[in-house]
């Protein structure tokens, strides 16, 4: 209900913020000398344009919050998982800044075996299951690995400990 | 050399054992995307890209085209056994394919939807094969100036068409065009909005942008969902032969072609793509049916209508691709992101420079949707299979693979970082109702445009004398009018109480 009701107005200051912040980077950037369009005109453009259309979208938003409050009234709650979804994504941005420095293979099974615990059904958090999600981390880690290496010719981090195969 | 030679040529190298083993793999992985409810055909072609950087240009763009026809025509095998639209193409499949087998006619409405995505597909690739040259003669003359005004044309259809509210189309394609300035500017090289950052000297890369709008937000959509249950698969035995009869076939030849010709229209057109196409001639089919009564319960009419178009449009699409090197869809994004890999430049030019590229991809349409015929009608069994892979287990496997794709493409951890901000970004966009089509396209063509801009003005001195170009205006006031049109349109929808 909250982003249906707000997505508008957060969408509009979110873009207003956003072009003034271009918009002064913009004037920061030097003119061209010889031609009249240099590398700060297309920032420029780009930057009130937006800041025109997201003023237009609030006020469009303001005036028309009564019409659109009717129909929300009439609109289906929406139900979002929003637990699932906060966790996974901080597994997520570990996940990614510890991949240089811990290596692909174990940063891989250190994310996968928590994310497929965080998603899966509450009813299958048990520990059969869960040895399952393990072993099935640790084979498709080391398929992704093997895959990329040979197959592909790719050579993901090494990390802590360098493999020689 | 000419055409048919060329296309000659194309044929016996895509024929060779090696290419024809990955595209039959490509078509195979591309409908495993394209059936599984949650996965879509950008996402395959995301992923594949970076698998294609040690092939040559040929058989890796082979490829993306292999998962491209897979991932298209494989959302109807979810679409008709689970009620449940395996990509957005196939929208209306739903409608009139899962009836049909909740009547025990699985397999017949599986064969329809089979038998007519190749039909469409053929229709449209005869239609791209010879006709694509022929434009890419007359793109060949543009200079600078209508090279702008095409972008700016195509950019706003965009951002009007994918999203259906201007205002907001218009302010998710800016957000795009904004992450085009990141980097060094084009003609001069100047250093913009990089916050000393040595990685962001060469903006954001392509491929990193598009993994993360397509793969990694919709996994975060995923997470978010409830599951309500796992959804009843409906059993089917494989036909035997096509599983149509001539007389079948027959019957539904007018209906085709009419769905065929809309899907190619709105394939050519930027900003519309697969599921519009599949919709709006399923409602024409309805319209124009002595029967429209029993559409919605199980006519294979509907059935007929949604698949050719959707696959149509596959044609369509690349049309504007190959010739003027502006995807229309998100899936003709990606394959712009294959092309920039190889390090061609889609557009009339590659019609000369890389002919073998061009025809290679017309003789691998035909080879390709050829695979899918065969793959489709007897491995329906083992598809069917993969439906029941857990969300939660496949879902995360999925973004390691997207990780691992941006990490291939420069060998830095600061692409799968810049993947995983595009993945937010995305994932946000889905919350405040915004599409995240506009958005890819104004950042592939952004860039594009702000060099014909300058080199026009370079050459013309001053943007006015762009209006003396006949075919710069064309675009250029269709494009104004378009603006207009749709403003005038959404008031009018308000006045009679559509909330927008």
């Amino acid at each position: 209900m909250f982003w249906r009701k707000y997505r508008d107005y957060l969408s509009s200051i979110f873009f207003i913020a956003i072009s003034l912040f271009m918009i002064y980077m913009a004037r920061l950037l030097p003119k061209s000398k010889v031609m009249s369009i240099g590398p700060d005109f297309m920032p420029t453009v780009i930057g009130v344009t937006t800041l025109i259309l997201a003023v237009l979208l609030l006020i469009l938003t303001v005036m028309r919050t009564k019409e659109r409050e009717t129909a929300l009234a009439k609109a289906e709650p929406e139900d979002f998982d929003y637990r699932r979804m906060l966790y996974s994504l901080v597994l997520i941005l570990i996940y990614v800044f510890i991949m240089q420095p811990v290596g692909f293979i174990l940063s891989t099974i250190i994310y996968l075996i928590p994310q497929f615990l965080v998603l899966a059904p509450d009813e299958e958090r048990n520990k059969k299951e869960a040895i399952k999600l393990v072993v099935i981390s640790i084979i498709f880690t080391i398929i992704v690995f093997l895959l990329f290496r040979y197959g592909f010719k790719i050579v993901l981090p090494a990390g802590l400990f360098t493999i020689k195969l | 050399m000419n055409e048919f030679a060329q296309l000659g040529n194309a044929f016996l190298a895509v024929c060779h054992p090696a290419s024809l083993m990955f595209m039959f793999a490509g078509v195979i992985i591309g409908i495993i995307f394209g059936a599984i409810p949650g996965l879509s055909a950008s996402m395959a072609v995301a992923l594949m890209l970076p698998l294609t950087f040690s092939m040559s240009a040929v058989l890796g763009m082979n490829v993306l085209v292999a998962v491209y026809i897979g991932g298209i025509s494989g959302g109807l095998i979810s679409a008709i056994l689970l009620n449940m639209p395996g990509t957005a193409s196939s929208i209306a499949t739903c409608f009139d394919g899962h009836p049909m087998a909740m009547n025990g006619q699985a397999s017949k409405a599986l064969s329809y939807g089979i038998v007519f995505s190749f039909v469409g597909s053929v229709f449209s690739f005869i239609f791209l094969t010879f006709f694509a040259p022929k434009l890419a003669d007359i793109a060949l003359k543009f200079t600078p100036a209508e090279n702008f005004g095409i972008c700016f044309f195509a950019l706003t259809m965009v951002a009007i068409l994918a999203s259906g509210n201007l205002l907001r189309g218009l302010l998710s394609g800016l957000l795009g065009l904004m992450f085009t300035q990141v980097g060094m500017s084009p003609i001069d090289g100047t250093v913009r909005f990089t916050f000393g950052n040595p990685n962001m000297m060469a903006g954001f890369n392509t491929l990193t942008t598009l993994i993360g709008i397509f793969a990694i937000s919709e996994i975060l959509i995923t997470a978010e969902t409830k599951f309500s249950g796992d959804a009843k698969i409906i059993q089917v035995e494989p036909p035997k032969g096509l599983g149509l009869t001539w007389a079948e076939f027959k019957y539904q030849i007018p209906n085709a072609f009419r769905s065929a010709l809309i899907g190619l229209g709105i394939g050519i057109l930027p900003g519309i793509g697969g599921s519009t196409s599949g919709m709006l001639s399923y409602v024409t089919a309805k319209n124009s049916s002595k029967y429209p009564e029993k559409f919605g319960h199980g006519c294979p009419d509907g059935v007929v209508a949604t698949e050719t178009a959707n696959n149509a449009t596959i044609g369509g699409a690349l049309i504007p691709l190959l010739v003027l090197g502006i995807p229309g869809d998100g899936v003709t994004a990606m394959m712009l992101g294959g092309f920039l890999i190889h390090g061609l430049s889609a557009g009339p030019l590659l019609f000369v420079k890389n002919a073998d590229v061009v025809y290679g991809i017309f003789a691998a349409c035909m080879v390709c949707i050829t695979i899918m015929l065969l793959v489709e009608t007897w491995g329906i069994k083992y598809f069917v299979r993969l439906l029941k892979i857990p969300k939660h287990i496949l879902m995360p496997c999925i973004l390691v693979l997207c990780c691992v794709g941006a990490y291939a493409t420069n060998n830095r951890v600061f692409d799968v970082q810049s993947t995983i901000l595009f993945g937010v970004i995305g994932y946000l966009y889905h919350k405040l109702g915004l599409q995240t089509t506009p958005f890819v396209l104004c950042f592939l063509v952004g860039g594009m445009m702000e060099t014909y801009l300058r080199r026009g003005i370079m050459t013309y001195k001053s943007f006015g004398a762009f209006f003396q170009r006949p075919i710069f205006d064309v675009f250029f006031f269709v494009a104004i009018a378009i603006v207009i049109w749709s403003v005038i349109k959404s008031n009018r929808d308000r006045k009679q109480g559509k909330v927008i």
